[in-house]
């Protein structure tokens, strides 16, 4: 052969880099480099073996064909007489013009004719266009395969109608069972039939990502962005985006931001039937909303449950109902025998569950294919079966343990999808998420516990509860439903049929669950009027509604009309729980904004620390150095800040960092994300400056360096979007057994190594790689970086104690007598509950106890000391045992007489009763109004400038002054931390007793001292506050928090006893006063040189003879005790007090006060007879 | 039915007359644009290949037959290619005229059709 002559060689690069000169330069449909490039030349490969093959064995057939060719006299196709595959090819190749050209320069060259001859390049050329042939059919086949499966569902044919429901009513239901298709189906239906902006809510993430991704990919646009999703921290949305999948909670939003939802044409609201929360919400949202856009449609999408209801609250949609597709499911009751039930606090029984197994291995021969799907109620028992199971799977070899829970990572959740070898079954132990909201194909066998977990609300204990339950009959179905997706199946239920027609008919919906603090603040805040009245489809109870108000109100975020207060609004705009939005708010006042965010952001995410890893040694070494005893906050805060330091330095080594430590690095990087979408949101409502826009380092080597590694980080996250499109693995037997529910991320990397080195042999970290390109690690390790100072870690505990207030615990008197695993605590509606194990304080409890040493002896019931501390904390959630989660610990004290909501006082101020549930009792009157009018100092101080703050940025108040000085709040901080830590005084602490609390208060006072005295003289005492009688506690009513002598043991007021000399600090004040008058004094009378007192002139005056005026007063009031004369002179006197302590405040509103003074007419008077 | 004319409209389907798959094309003729020395050897209705990440990927819907101007998807069933376009029902009605190969091939994809029904 000519090419042999001429040393023509296939397989050398070379020969093969000639003919791309030809066939695949630079502008043509296959470039050389490409990947199609590269398949061609494997083709290529494949194609001259095959045609070796065929031209040694295929000579006779083509003489047979020269024999036909014959004529009938019909119509002459015209076809050529002998046969040849490339005949049956539509595509030509035309490269004469570049032949030519190579050709002349071969002429020129004969010398090392070693370049392609005729021969080659049509050889190379026929190889390309079956090349091409070949490519066209594989992708015409997925798309016929594609539109095969379309028609093949049961929504299909409802398609016209579907449409024409949609054109004619404002609301349609569609009703189908899974695998009718309607999610996927019925948003392509209306884009094809024209209408745009549709928005489709899913009630998970997961469902957002991979919906948009099937359905832009059935609707040819995967790799355009006309389907797209968002997410909390996610969107693939652009300008040209047609159809968008979106949470609930995004939606709502939206309808937050924009009351018409004027971006939507039409709304899809998909899984309704689930009755989340959000959904139900929503769909009263819009109900109401509809009023506005009659040309919105709205679709609901519902399995086949409670269908009536939906329609009926949409004054009687429509429905359309598709028909599901199943096969015949065979139902075997097999309640478990009395001797294998386990109670509450005991392991799940494994044995009812493996005599499954074993049955269907006696049963049913391997090569009969089905997995099993069995559902249980929660992670502990998951895993508790899984182990069981996974011992007799490695000994039969006939299973593939695998789990499935949504604490799991999407990578591990997604294993579930993955094929099992032959001959081996998949077993997927799944919680309820495998009910409705994941669906696996392939599933023949499902075990039903009978038995799910639910999260409710127990409002009289403040408290969340886990409880296990009887599933609802509806969702009894849905769970065999899964065994008979793709062929007959088989459901094993562990319950009796008299069991199951006990079930409820329906779940509980959630609304009737759950706390529902966080949709009210959203109601308020969408001015939705009273949430009594609004019109739920199914409404919660009245008591829940009440329950959530006062909730707010106690957190500030309601004022005492039900209003939103300034925090509220803001706390209302942001998707965290209310007393993590506080958090965040209050950390921007203070220079604590990076902490904060952190801390934040961590306590919104699980817990990065694996339960598993706990029990390891080595983990809980390495975890060491990164734990505080302050706190899990801090512990937290380290943790997150030591991964930023280890990801700047190392990289994709984080990963690794995290596996010795037992840390879920997927935690951290939901951290990191929602860190930002704080810093956003807090920077979106002026609450934090924008940073300057310039890149740090901004040199431009640097930033064009930056650029050039986006670039490519951005083309490693495309290269692995399109792997994960790729086909399904297959797994391996061993995949269960290296213990994947102790050592979650072990796994995952196990996994994901696994198929990198299927597919591009790196080791890719797609986490890093989105990580790097949605944050600059340097900038974000310099936020982060510094460390706290004992003083900055003071302040950030007081910002987390009043953000989770009224959140706080109080350690057992007890406690030091305890183990250190029988530790107790007391919350305010809840006693008794216990830390949890994961807490720092569960492992070191001694921190939280007063000292041997400190305590003074009071008596037997009573520990004095300058250390109680009490707990806040972020949850309470009761499980087997009523567990406070993410905790910190604060000095009792200076904490609650900075956060509390109310604060009751005897008369002398020694006894101090918060709240209503504690009582502090100090020794010395001095020390106690000393550090109570400090208190009172700080909490106007903080609230004054708090409210500066939001008031900067409500939109609709125009900036009332320069906002907060960085001076004021810099002393400010450094005042609060001085009060946190050095204030030594000595107390005890203890929880009242029901008793104490009903006889706490004296009551109103009829005859009260003051009665001699004009109600209007009262006053005076309190410029600025309404220190009024408290109609209901008695005493005097200082702050809004704040009650003076209203406990039952108070004494009088004015009884002359209390009044002692004193003399002020800060100015020469010398006189007798109440503790009332000094506190007052003192929150008024600032330090030397921050007041200028008035030097001359009438002021200077007024100043001199006051003093004077005031001290003879005192000295009188001091040692007469003429009741007439006293009474006189004691309203003179507090006058005189008044305007003193006007002058030293202020002397511009001092005339204003004067006028505003009521008692001034009788001062006159007064005047008057003592100069007579 | 689809136009040809209708060039400029950006909502044009195509819909094969046999199995009536339906999709949206976006080019009709032999010549797609940016694939310079490919030339097609029948007028095509032409898609951007949504397999492939390629802008510049195209896809072969279907064309017209040959014989009886049938609107006809490229999928084996429907149609069949040889150096021109026949819809199978002209395929059929001509088979003596395919040469063997053709015929051999096509009355083993009919007897498996077949057994995959019964
Ligand atoms: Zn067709
Ligand atoms: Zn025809």
């Amino acid at each position: 052969m000519a090419s042999e002559k001429r040393s023509w060689d296939w397989g050398s690069s070379q020969c093969r880099a000639q003919l791309d000169e030809i066939f695949f330069r630079e502008h043509d449909y296959i470039q050389a480099g490409s990947s199609e490039h590269k398949e061609f030349w494997a083709f290529f490969e494949r194609f001259q073996r095959f045609k070796t093959k065929r031209d040694m064995s295929g000579a006779e057939i083509r003489k047979e064909d020269k024999d036909k060719g014959r004529d009938r006299g019909k119509v002459d196709l015209g076809l050529p007489k002998e046969y040849d595959a490339r005949y049956r090819i539509n595509v030509s190749v035309c490269t004469r013009d570049i032949e030519e050209r190579m050709g002349k320069s071969e002429h020129r060259s004969r010398q090392r004719s070693s370049g392609p001859g005729a021969q080659e390049v049509s050889d190379c050329r026929l190889a390309l266009l079956h090349f091409l042939d070949f490519s066209q059919k594989q992708s015409f086949g997925k798309l016929a395969k594609l539109r095969r499966e379309q028609k093949n569902l049961p929504i299909f044919q409802y398609r016209d109608r579907i449409v024409e429901l949609v054109r004619l009513h404002p609301v349609v239901v569609v009703a189908g069972d899974t695998g009718c298709g309607k999610s996927t189906q019925v948003p392509q239906y209306l884009l094809s039939a024209g209408f745009n902006n549709i928005a489709c809510t899913q009630p998970r993430r997961i469902a957002c990502i991979s919906l948009a991704k099937r359905v832009s990919f059935e609707s040819l646009n995967q790799y355009g962005s006309k389907v797209g999703y968002q997410i909390r921290f996610e969107t693939s949305r652009t300008a040209t985006t047609k159809l968008l999948f979106l949470t609930e909670g995004l939606l709502l939003r939206q309808i937050q931001q924009d009351s018409t939802l004027a971006r939507y044409q039409v709304v899809i609201v998909d899984e309704v039937h689930e009755r989340h929360l959000h959904c139900d919400f929503l769909l009263g949202v819009l109900r109401s909303l509809l009023a506005d856009r009659p040309d919105l449609r709205l679709i609901l999408m519902s399995a086949t449950i409670n269908i009536k209801l939906f329609s009926n609250y949409f004054s009687g949609a429509p429905v359309l109902q598709v028909p599901g597709r199943l096969f015949p499911i065979q139902v075997i009751y097999q309640p478990i025998p009395p001797e294998e039930q386990s109670s509450k606090s005991e392991k799940l029984d494994p044995r009812p569950y493996l005599r499954i197994l074993q049955g269907i291995d006696q049963r049913y021969p391997p090569e009969e294919r089905g997995d099993l799907l069995l559902f249980l109620s929660g992670v502990a028992e998951i895993s508790t079966i899984q182990e069981a199971c996974q011992i007799y799977a490695t000994h039969t070899r006939r299973w593939i343990i695998l789990t499935l829970h949504s604490t799991l990572s999407i990578a591990q959740q997604d294993k579930v999808f993955d094929i099992a070898p032959p001959g081996v079954r998949k077993c997927i132990i799944s919680t309820n998420i495998a009910e409705t909201s994941v669906t696996i194909d392939g599933v023949r066998f499902v075990v039903d516990s009978g038995k799910v977990k639910e999260m409710s609300f127990d409002p009289k204990a403040k408290m969340q509860r886990l409880q296990e339950f009887w599933i609802s009959r509806a969702s009894s179905e849905q769970r065999k439903g899964r065994a008979g997706r793709t062929g007959p199946g088989v459901c094993y239920r562990l319950y009796s049929e008299s069991d199951y027609n006990a079930f409820a008919p329906y779940p509980v919906p959630e609304i009737h669950r759950v706390a529902l603090d966080s949709l009210i603040l959203q109601m308020k805040s969408m001015s939705l009027g009273d949430p009594l009245s609004f019109v739920f489809i199914d409404p919660p109870p009245a008591a829940s509604i009440q329950n959530a108000v006062f909730y707010l109100k106690e957190q500030g975020a309601l004022d005492s009309r039900g209003e939103l207060t300034s925090i509220g609004s803001l706390l209302a705009q942001l998707p965290v729980d209310v007393v993590i939005g506080k958090m965040l708010v209050l950390g921007c006042l203070f220079n604590l904004v990076e902490p904060v965010l952190t801390v934040a952001a961590a306590l919104s995410v699980q817990s990065p620390f694996l339960r598993s890893s706990q029990h390891n040694p080595d983990c809980a070494t390495a975890r060491q150095p990164l734990h505080s005893n302050q706190g899990d906050p801090f512990t937290l805060l380290n943790t997150f800040n030591a991964w930023v330091e280890v990801k700047r330095e190392r990289g994709g080594g984080s990963r690794k960092w995290c596996r010795r430590r037992g840390l879920e690095e997927q935690r951290l990087y939901e951290m990191v994300n929602l860190r930002r979408q704080f810093k956003d949101l807090l920077r979106s409502h002026s609450l934090l400056e924008s940073e300057d826009s310039t890149p740090s380092g901004g040199d431009r080597v640097q930033r064009r360096e930056r650029l050039t590694e986006r670039r490519k980080l951005h083309q490693l996250k495309r290269d692995h979007e399109q792997q994960e499109g790729s086909k399904r693995k297959v797994l391996k037997l061993e995949e269960g057994q290296e213990g994947d529910f102790s050592s979650g991320s072990d796994t995952e990397e196990t996994g994901r190594s696994k198929r990198n080195k299927e597919g591009s042999g790196q080791n890719l970290d797609i986490q890093e790689v989105k990580f790097k390109l949605r944050h600059n690690v340097s900038e974000l390790q310099e936020a982060v970086s510094q460390d706290l100072s004992s003083h900055q870690q003071a302040l950030l505990k007081l910002l987390l104690c009043r953000g989770l207030y009224p959140q706080l615990a109080l350690p057992d008197e007890h406690n030091s007598t305890r183990k250190d695993s029988d530790q107790v605590f007391h919350t305010r509606n809840k006693q008794g509950v216990v830390i949890h194990p994961t807490s720092v304080f569960a492992s070191d409890p001694e921190v939280l106890q007063v000292p041997e040493g400190d305590t003074g002896e009071m008596g037997p019931d009573r520990r004095d000391s300058t250390k109680h501390q009490l707990l806040a904390f972020v949850t309470l959630l009761e499980t087997n045992k009523p567990y406070l989660s993410n905790c910190v610990r604060v000095p009792a004290l200076q904490a609650l007489l900075l956060v509390a909501n109310t604060v009751d006082t005897n008369a002398d101020c020694t006894r101090l009763v918060v709240d209503g549930w504690l009582e502090l009792e100090l020794k010395e009157p001095e020390e106690a109004l000393k550090v109570l009018s400090t208190a009172l100092t700080l909490r106007a101080e903080w609230e004054r400038l708090l409210q500066a703050q939001l008031g900067q940025n409500s939109t609709g108040g125009a900036a009332v002054g320069q906002g907060v000085s960085r001076r004021v709040v810099q002393k400010l901080s450094e005042s609060l931390v001085r009060f946190l830590l050095y204030t030594e005084v000595s107390y005890s602490l203890r929880r009242l007793s029901a008793f104490q609390t009903q006889n706490l208060y004296i009551g109103p006072q009829l005859e009260s001292v003051l009665s001699n005295t004009k109600a209007g003289d009262l006053n005076p005492l309190f410029p600025g506050a309404e220190a009024k009688p408290d109609p209901i506690k008695g005493g005097l009513r200082v702050t809004n928090f704040f009650t003076y002598n209203c406990l039952a043991d108070s004494k009088d007021l004015y009884s002359e006893c209390l009044r002692t000399f004193w003399s002020c600090p800060n100015c020469d004040l010398y006189m007798p006063l109440t503790p009332l008058e000094r506190m007052h004094h003192e929150t008024s009378c600032r330090p030397a040189g921050e007041q200028q007192q008035p030097e001359e002139g009438r002021e200077f005056l007024l100043y001199r003879t006051l003093i004077g005026l005031t001290r003879a007063l005192g000295h009188i009031l001091y040692f007469r005790r003429d009741k007439e004369f006293h009474t006189k002179c004691e309203c003179v006197y507090q006058l005189c007090v008044f305007l003193f302590c006007i002058l030293f405040q202020s002397q511009k509103v001092e005339k204003q006060a004067l006028h505003q003074c009521r008692a001034l007419p009788e001062f006159i008077t007064v005047m008057c007879a003592i100069k007579t | 039915m689809e136009e040809k004319a209708a060039s400029d409209n950006p909502q044009k389907t195509f819909t094969c007359q046999l199995c009536s798959l339906t999709s949206p094309f976006t080019y009709y003729g032999q010549k797609p644009p940016n694939t310079r020395a490919i030339v097609l050897l029948e007028e095509c209705f032409i898609t951007k290949d949504p397999f492939s990440p390629d802008r510049e990927k195209f896809l072969v819907l279907g064309s017209i037959c040959s014989l009886c101007g049938t609107y006809v998807c490229v999928g084996s069933d429907c149609s069949l290619f040889y150096t021109k376009r026949f819809c199978m029902q002209c395929v059929n009605k001509h088979l003596d005229q395919f040469p063997h190969q053709i015929q051999v091939e096509l009355a083993k994809k009919k007897q498996s059709a077949k057994a995959a029904v019964s």
